[in-house]
């Protein structure tokens, strides 16, 4: 009962937190904007709705890029949510992820496989990439102390040059006039589910596949135990026998290994060949949704649906009105900073603690006298 | 190859040019110091950079004055520092991740804003104007000296400004009461307030003097340096502070002399990609890679120093 309201509480706190955000992104737009109703109805309602003269359809094209959409993000949301949950600020998933997406796309191109197996070994080969990136900051923090965070960003530039070089010195398609790989062989790129042109492929199930894995990861096993453990109390970890070091080392690796992963995903499923110019962007989002799913992978793929679909929003936004579509940073920094508060309604989630200890108390009171009475 | 490379680095230009890119990063990574001093990771140095860079810009075109602008790019980077340290402090958000918001409030929000105030898109063009630029000023007696003239004068106000301000945090740090406070609260909150020191106090004080530092980078990087703003502008430069004051142990000197490090890797940058068969993207990576590397030294030094202290430690790992 009391575990109940308090749900409810943190769900209504969540939302009104959600709701500032969005009252600030609308002064913004009253503020800019020389037709604000405009640019608030293809913000709003845009993504799921076409405006016609006939009246207003459900677009469910537009419903399906948003999911399509959702794939990377799923993929670099679990991986903050396991590394944050170890207290891990790592914010090397940018890199992990174009470097899983790189190494992926090469072996799409150059290795000669049959279809089915060689989604499976791309992927997998991406994966690894991003996992063995990420041991880097890993290990640097737990045999060093050297900061994960700082040392995760620098990493971000070094691969995205590494890649910029290798993309046009050595694999470059000379043909063509932008830089970019060969093509893809057909065996590689991995399927939609309907051939509708959404872009939502089977890497959406695959995604949604890796929300389990990791949910119950993280809360039925000994090592999402211990990943969950020492990022509430580190020392309490220690001393009660955890391999601390391990745990760190691993919990940013399973990072690396999700992102590359997504980014392997992403880039065989939505283009032909390795288009990448500069880091996704992707990480970054991984870590808004993170923030809105509580570190709580079951939460990831709401999160992710609700930037994705905010993410359409902006830009449909910046496409028939007036608003540059960068509005999206404003109403992701609002999210994170609400969000995040652990004091934001604090005094309301403090009335309905005590209110519940006192009827709690009363219940026993009353419990006592009457046990008295008997 | 070698001897272009050594030709073109030894000689006053090259030194002259790697001052001037060490200024911005040395006022972040001074912000940086105080803020560690008071056990404060501002990590929205980036984003405060962006933004102040942008109302630099602004507030010296709307008043046609240099000096108003970079007053308000300082003002604007105090007030997003408060903010950050407001959330952190009071409304209980991890500091890392108002940071992060800050941050991004840089690198997108910049554009909304700039789109908002003026219709621009992605940079300020012609907003600024020759006279609208952070002037450079001759040191008269240095400036005669033959080598040492060239590499130390003529450098922008703010540039000499970012040298002078490595002595006064040392001694506002350690020379004054306002610095005993601020270093007591890093060191030992608790030990702080028994003595009566509102902890919060200091640390918003920290963390506002490290924004109007970030500020003062912003408005060198746009006023200055790229002689106006631009999305793409500051490019890691508050990550690249950070990093300078962990390897320069969180002093102000130390945190000089690695500022100058990486000063001297993107000036090299700049130099070596410029030459024939050599990969710009790879020259890229060197400010980074640096970066990476002192930070493994120093903790290696730190690891070191602690074993010599603790010989009983090293025999319990």
């Amino acid at each position: 009962m009391n575990d109940r309201r308090l749900l409810l509480f943190s769900l209504v706190r969540g939302l009104a937190a959600i709701l500032l955000a969005l009252a600030v992104a609308t002064i913004f737009i009253f503020i800019s904007s020389d037709e604000p109703l405009n640019a608030l109805k293809y913000l709003l309602l845009g993504p799921v709705v076409s405006f016609k003269v006939s009246g207003n359809v459900f677009n469910t094209t537009s419903f399906l890029t948003i999911l399509a959409a959702m794939i990377p993000t799923i993929f670099s949301g679990l991986a903050v949510c396991v590394m944050f949950s170890a207290n891990q600020f790592n914010l090397g998933g940018e890199g992990a992820i174009m470097l899983g997406g790189f190494v992926g796309a090469l072996l799409g191109i150059y290795l000669k496989l049959n279809t089915g197996l060689h989604q499976v070994v791309c992927v997998l080969a991406g994966a690894l990439a991003g996992g063995l990136i990420m041991l880097i900051p890993a290990v640097l923090k737990v045999k060093l102390g050297a900061s994960e965070m700082v040392t995760s960003l620098m990493m971000n530039y070094v691969v995205m040059f590494v890649i910029l070089h290798f993309l046009n010195f050595v694999f470059a398609d000379r043909s063509k006039g932008a830089t970019q790989t060969f093509p893809f062989q057909e065996t590689a790129k991995i399927p939609e589910i309907v051939a509708n042109g959404t872009k939502l492929t089977w890497g959406f199930v695959i995604a949604l596949i890796f929300v389990v894995i990791i949910a119950l990861f993280m809360y039925r096993t000994k090592w999402g135990y211990a990943i969950r453990m020492i990022g509430i109390n580190q020392s309490f970890a220690q001393y009660s026998g955890m391999q601390v070091g391990t745990v760190i080392i691993l919990s940013q690796v399973i990072g690396g290994m999700l992102s590359g992963m997504g980014g392997s995903i992403e880039v065989l499923g939505r283009f032909n060949t390795f288009l990448w110019r500069e880091l996704p962007g992707y990480g970054w989002l991984g870590i808004t949704i993170a923030i809105l799913a509580k570190n709580n992978p079951i939460f990831v793929p709401f999160a992710a649906f609700f930037i994705a679909y905010l993410n359409k929003g902006c830009d449909l936004m910046a496409t028939y009105s007036d608003v540059p579509s960068e509005m999206i940073d404003i109403i992701q920094a609002a999210i994170f900073l609400f969000f995040a508060a652990e004091q934001f309604l604090a005094k309301y989630r403090q009335k309905i603690v005590v209110r519940n200890a006192q009827r709690d108390l009363a219940l026993q009171e009353s419990a006592a006298s009457q046990g008295g009475k008997i | 190859m070698i001897s272009d490379l050594l030709s073109s680095i030894l000689n006053a230009d090259f030194l002259y040019s790697v001052i001037r890119i060490t200024a911005p990063i040395l006022f972040a990574a001074l912000g940086a110091v105080v803020a560690e001093k008071a056990g404060v990771t501002n990590i929205g140095l980036e984003g405060i950079m962006m933004i102040s860079a942008l109302f630099g810009v602004l507030f010296g075109y709307w008043t046609q004055s240099w000096f108003i602008g970079v007053v308000g790019a300082v003002v604007v980077g105090v007030l997003l520092a408060l903010m950050i340290g407001f959330f952190a402090f009071k409304m209980k958000t991890d500091i890392v991740i108002g940071g992060i918001a800050v941050n991004m409030l840089g690198a997108g929000g910049t554009i909304f804003l700039l789109d908002m105030f003026t219709g621009m898109k992605g940079n300020t063009g012609s907003l600024v104007t020759r006279e609208l630029l952070i002037p450079t000023v001759d040191i008269p007696l240095i400036k005669s000296i033959p080598f040492l003239g060239q590499v130390l004068s003529g450098h922008a106000v703010l540039t000499y400004l970012a040298f002078l301000l490595v002595w006064l945090i040392w001694v506002v740090l350690y020379k004054t009461p306002l610095g005993l406070n601020v270093r007591a609260v890093g060191e030992n909150p608790n030990a702080a307030t028994s003595i009566g020191v509102s902890v919060q106090k200091i640390k918003y004080i920290a963390i506002g003097i490290s924004g109007a530092l970030a500020g003062l980078g912003g408005a060198f990087m746009s006023m200055y340096y790229s002689q106006g703003w631009n999305s793409g502008m500051v490019a890691g430069r508050g990550f690249i502070a950070l990093a300078a004051t962990a390897m320069g142990r969180g002093e102000p000197v130390g945190t000089m002399l690695s500022s100058l490090l990486f000063g001297l890797a993107q000036a090299l940058r700049t130099k070596v990609s410029g030459m024939q068969g050599v990969s710009s993207y790879l020259v890229s990576v060197i400010p980074y890679l640096v970066t990476i590397i002192g930070l493994v030294l120093y903790a290696i030094s730190i690891k070191n120093k602690l074993k010599k202290r603790h010989p009983v430690a090293k025999g319990a790992e």
